[in-house]
């Protein structure tokens, strides 16, 4: 299965794309970082997968 | 070599104590069962450490382990999210790895021997994974591999009703970058998890030799209550002991006993190693503390027994009952009845406790 992340580039965080798709927006998870992450920051072919496998990245 | 510890999963198993924390933070012999991972890798030479995390608990995570400056490591937090399965997990962890092999071990898992000896059988040969197991007496509860004469495996099977030997797979594994390519090539399982025996079976499919290394001293997984006290046990027993807080004249300490700079016994309490006593805990007069105790920071036990027995910390003891076999979260109260009226046991108990009165 194709595993999505992002990685924060302020941090070095790395991100899965389940978490990114489920906040949208968000800060990045790391304590201290704060850096706005975004579902939109992967790049367009991996969004379009995950969105169309997304029951394969749901519990 | 880089190292990946996994930090996700509910611990269902050990509620009530996760309601309110991650299962790697469960401190065994008063310290959080997660450090024992971070130490054997230490030890083993690695230094970059990806600690992944799940839903559950991901900042007390990040705010006990911190940069790793503290444990002379270097960590990157890797957010997994959704409980996908140890080979999403692993998966999750790609760019951090980059070309290097790398350790992954399970951050509730406790290993007496160390990782070193895995390790140098690994980069001995030509692998494209390796495997640490154990001999078990109920295979059929487990993953179990098939190994050939030279210790490679040939064969792994989930729970298998016909086992062929009796070598479990347990937390800890090598791999080297062939992994994620098998990876991106296996589908979730009937339970919806992309399983790692799955990733490593096709890793052998491709034709890579899978190195096995048989632990041959103790391993635990602190799943459940019982396994904590059990790896407190199984850590005790080594216990050099410290008397390094204040052992008033007139207690008795004997045996095996880590006792903290700031902690105090009393005079006229037992203390009977091996046993270990964190910060600012005092153990008053009339206190017994028998052997495979731990008694975590800033507790106070005011003429109890206790044996066997983990408290995890600022917790205040002070009943007439003996304690026994007991996990005791942090933050609790165990007075005594005594005199109140109407007699009874008083409890206030948070969801999925168990208590044998």
């Amino acid at each position: 299965m194709r595993i999505i992340t992002h990685t924060c580039p302020n941090c070095g965080t790395v991100i899965s794309a389940n978490e990114l798709e489920a906040n949208r927006v968000m800060k990045c998870p790391r304590i201290d970082c704060g850096e706005v992450l975004r579902f939109s920051d992967l790049s367009h072919s991996d969004r379009e997968f995950f969105l169309e496998n997304v029951e394969q990245y749901s519990i | 070599m880089k190292g990946l510890i996994l930090s996700g999963g509910t611990g269902s198993r050990l509620r009530p104590i996760t309601h309110t924390g991650p299962k790697q933070l469960v401190p065994v012999a008063n310290k959080p069962v997660i450090e024992y991972a971070v130490e054997d890798l230490k030890e083993a030479g690695i230094t970059e450490i990806g600690v992944v995390l799940g839903h559950k608990g991901r900042e007390e995570i990040q705010a006990h382990l911190g940069d790793g400056s503290a444990y002379g490591v270097d960590i990157t937090y890797i957010v997994q999210g959704n409980s996908l399965g140890l080979a999403h997990a692993a998966g999750t962890a790609r760019d951090f790895v980059g070309e290097d092999d790398f350790v992954m071990y399970l951050g509730d898992n406790i290993l007496k021997q160390g990782i070193s000896e895995m390790l140098d059988s690994f980069e001995a040969g030509e692998y494209g994974a390796g495997i640490a197991l154990q001999e078990v007496n109920t295979p059929e509860q487990f993953g179990i591999a098939d190994v050939d004469a030279s210790g490679n495996v040939t064969r792994l099977v989930e729970k298998p009703d016909d086992p062929p030997t009796n070598l479990a797979l347990i937390g800890i594994y090598v791999f080297s970058p062939a992994i994620f390519d098998a990876i991106e090539r296996i589908e979730p399982s009937w339970r919806g998890e992309l399983e790692i025996t799955d990733a490593i079976q096709l890793v052998l499919k491709d034709g890579y030799d899978i190195d096995s290394h048989v632990v041959e001293d103790w391993w635990k997984d602190t799943g459940k209550p019982e396994d904590i006290l059990e790896a407190n046990r199984l850590v005790l027993q080594d216990l050099d002991g410290s008397l390094d807080g204040t052992v008033e004249p007139g207690a008795d300490v004997s045996g095996p006993v880590e006792l903290a700079p700031s902690a105090t016994v009393e005079a006229d309490a037992v203390v009977r190693g091996p046993v270990s006593i964190d910060e600012n805990t005092t153990i008053e007069a009339g206190s017994y503390l028998g052997p495979y105790t731990s008694i975590g920071p800033a507790c106070r036990v005011a003429g109890t027994h206790v044996e066997n027995t983990v408290i995890i910390g600022e917790s205040d003891i002070s009943c007439t009952e003996t304690i026994v076999d007991s996990l005791v979260g942090r933050g609790s109260t165990l007075g005594s009845a005594e005199g109140i009226l109407p007699e009874g046991r008083r409890l206030v108990l948070g969801e999925n406790s168990d208590l044998k009165l």
